[in-house]
């Protein structure tokens, strides 16, 4: 069984492989370019600007520091298309490492969760910056804010676990993914305010944690609002609840890995 | 604490080969209505193996025999499909050098990786990485990327990081095969020495000289099987000998007679000893004749036979009837062509051979029997390798 305090102990005694295994991801995906960093935060820089300059002049959308939301909106959302999209290659992609030595096979996909993680974080200190520079200060309520990167951490390594273990068996899974992060850019309240949905409609889209995790947020660091307690609990089962089944699948999926790649 | 390091028990492996690889989430909806057929394939029959702690088992057997396959589920990387694996101790395998190095990062970097997918813990890898740069002679290089390097500093630097970790029990596949000479010597020392420090060693090789200056018992497995275990030098014999292997070459041979028609047939091969009987063992240096046994069913005219010697998979010689010089004349009827080696240049080993008729211009093959045929060489002498070259020392004096 892979959800138990056993494997969770093996797998803290793999804790600097997995650091290892991450930052090494991490520092790959800059080493070659000159800009370096810098990169990774042009790409959110230059949507932002995009989608600020069309929702502000053409679409009209009324939200207080709208800059800020949006890029907190985009900072978030990116956490899960980047984590979800560089896990799906967690297995196929590393042969050699699941067919010539052995460890716990969640630690490839582990590891690249905390790979996408730390470019997050670096995507942060940009969003710190813009708070200084548009003068807005959080309130108390920031403290919910690494309990809710943890969340979508939670739910980001669930989903990746599921859909890298199935791309050993069905290779186009990766592309059925990125449609679905497409369409789920839209769907979800990254770009505009779940307000702008009639009042009856919008608990179905808040059905998507996603929706739910990032206005949480965006009421926690922008708008000093706590959030209620309904829909932190509903964030919190859905993160636990997608982190069960992507194990039990991964636990399924597991044994064949290196008969399949 | 418990004796045994390794238990293996009745173990099978089948690996399921569909006819049909379908690889994509589509392919398996329109499949759906088609069950897809599968090959089951067989590669591990009923293994047992018991090792002891701080004992070191060859494994050895032709390609295909499930010697890899069985390390592999030893290591917990593949899973049996039925029976147990036990292992007491800390497991390090060796099945390739340089596991998870990204091309793209430093030297300095990679020891880093790579010693921790070994299991080396931090500390202990901070430690020792000047020694590893060290000893892999790569002390200019260190901040240089890996894809910089020879891919012979790579191996170094590969298997000095690999040397470092200090397991109860170590699985190495193969290691020696690549690298230089020198680079294998120093291998095979540092074997030795975990073997002398009381590591426990599952060593498959091709490279039987290895197996037998390393380990104490040998698992000879063939065609999935266990064929023997036991002391590796009656093993290594055994498996030289292959005693019953050359009944099935006997049986693929006549089905191939029985569907093609050919002017000329080889009915068979027959190795001549000094004695002039057939014979499968020779001593090095002794006579040795290659008997060809044809049927030619017409008369062909100067038909060319060839033969090729091989050893492993290195091809030693090869000659024909032509190259010689020999005109066969025209042949029809049964017959025998001898190829007479008056001193039999190979010193040691396991020789298969190549025979072949041809027409007189090469471009009509009449028959070929690739590598049916074998036979073994022993070495009368302390000399060592494959060839014999007959060669004396003198020295001379200045003074």
């Amino acid at each position: 069984m892979l959800l138990s305090v056993s494997h969770l102990r093996e797998l803290i005694g793999f804790r600097d492989l997995i650091i290892r295994l991450a930052w090494s991801d991490f520092k790959l995906r800059y080493k070659s370019s000159a800009l370096g960093f810098f990169w990774s935060l042009l790409e959110p820089m230059l949507m932002l600007l995009v989608l600020y300059v069309v929702f502000t002049n053409l679409m009209r959308i009324q939200v207080e520091h709208y800059q800020l939301f949006l890029l907190l909106g985009i900072i978030l959302w990116n956490f899960l298309d980047r984590g979800t999209s560089m896990s799906i290659w967690g297995i196929v992609g590393k042969p050699s490492l699941v067919q010539k030595v052995y460890f716990p096979r969640d630690i490839l996909v582990i590891s690249t969760c905390i790979t996408a993680l730390m470019m997050t974080a670096l995507e942060f200190i940009v969003f710190v910056i813009f708070m200084l520079v548009f003068r807005v200060m959080p309130g108390w309520t920031v403290i919910y804010f690494p309990l809710l990167l943890m969340l979508e951490l939670m739910l980001i390594t669930g989903l990746s676990m599921a859909l890298s273990a199935m791309n050993v068996y069905f290779r186009d899974v990766q592309f059925i993914w990125r449609v679905v992060l497409q369409v789920g850019f839209f769907a979800t309240p990254v770009i505009y305010p779940i307000t702008i949905f009639p009042e009856g409609v919008r608990w179905v889209v808040m059905l998507n944690p996603m929706a739910q995790i990032i206005t949480i947020m965006r009421d926690c660091v922008l708008y000093s609002t706590p959030p209620g307690a309904a829909s932190l609990s509903y964030v919190v089962l859905s993160s636990a609840t997608s982190l069960l089944i992507g194990y039990l699948i991964f636990e399924r999926l597991e044994p064949g890995f290196a008969e399949m790649i | 604490m418990d004796e045994t390091a390794v238990k293996v028990e009745h173990l099978w492996k089948t690996f399921r080969i569909p006819h049909e690889r379908r690889n994509t989430l589509f392919e398996n909806l329109v499949g759906f209505f088609r069950p897809n057929s599968y090959e089951a394939f067989t590669v591990l029959k009923d293994i047992n193996l018991e090792v002891g702690r701080g004992e070191c088992i060859g494994i050895i057997g032709d390609n295909g025999s499930g010697k890899s396959t069985l390390l592999k589920i030893i290591a917990k990387i593949l899973r049996p499909t039925s029976g147990s694996v036990k292992v007491c101790g800390r497991m390090t395998p060796f099945l390739e050098l340089g596991v998870g190095f990204q091309p793209d990062l430093s030297v300095r970097e990679n020891i880093r990786i790579y010693a921790t997918i070994m299991g080396l813990p931090k500390k202990v890898i901070d430690e020792r990485i000047d020694d590893v740069i060290r000893f892999a002679g790569l002390e200019r290089f260190e901040d240089a990327k890996l894809k910089n390097l020879s891919s012979g500093m790579q191996v170094r630097l590969a298997f000095s990081t690999a040397i470092q970790t200090d397991p109860d029990i170590l699985l190495v596949d193969e290691v020696l095969a690549v690298g230089d000479m020198e680079f294998q010597q120093k291998c095979f020392r540092v074997f030795e020495d975990y073997r002398n420090s009381g590591v426990t060693i599952l060593f498959v090789s091709h490279d039987l000289n290895a197996v037998r200056m390393l380990c104490d018992r040998t698992l000879l497995l063939r065609n999935g099987e266990c064929a023997d275990f036991g002391d590796t030098n009656s093993i290594i014999d055994k498996y030289i000998y292959k005693s019953d292997s050359s009944s099935d070459a006997e049986k693929s041979s006549d089905k191939e007679r029985a569907s093609t028609r050919k002017e000329i047939e080889i009915a068979d091969v027959k190795f001549i000893d000094k004695y002039g009987n057939p014979n499968e063992n020779f001593v090095a240096g002794d006579p040795l004749s290659v008997r060809i046994f044809f049927d030619a069913h017409e008369r062909v005219r100067s038909p060319v036979f060839g033969i090729i010697f091989y050893h492993e998979d290195t091809y030693c010689y090869g000659t024909t009837t032509e190259f010689k010089g020999s005109d066969t004349g025209v042949i029809s009827g049964m017959g025998y062509v001898d190829f007479i080696i008056p001193r039999l240049p190979f010193l040691k080993g396991k020789f298969e051979v190549t025979v072949a008729v041809t027409s007189h211009d090469y471009r009509t093959q009449y028959d070929w029997h690739d590598r049916r045929y074998a036979f073994n060489v022993h070495n009368p002498t302390r000399d060592l390798g494959m060839m014999l070259i007959d060669g004396t020392w003198s020295l001379h004096r200045d003074a």
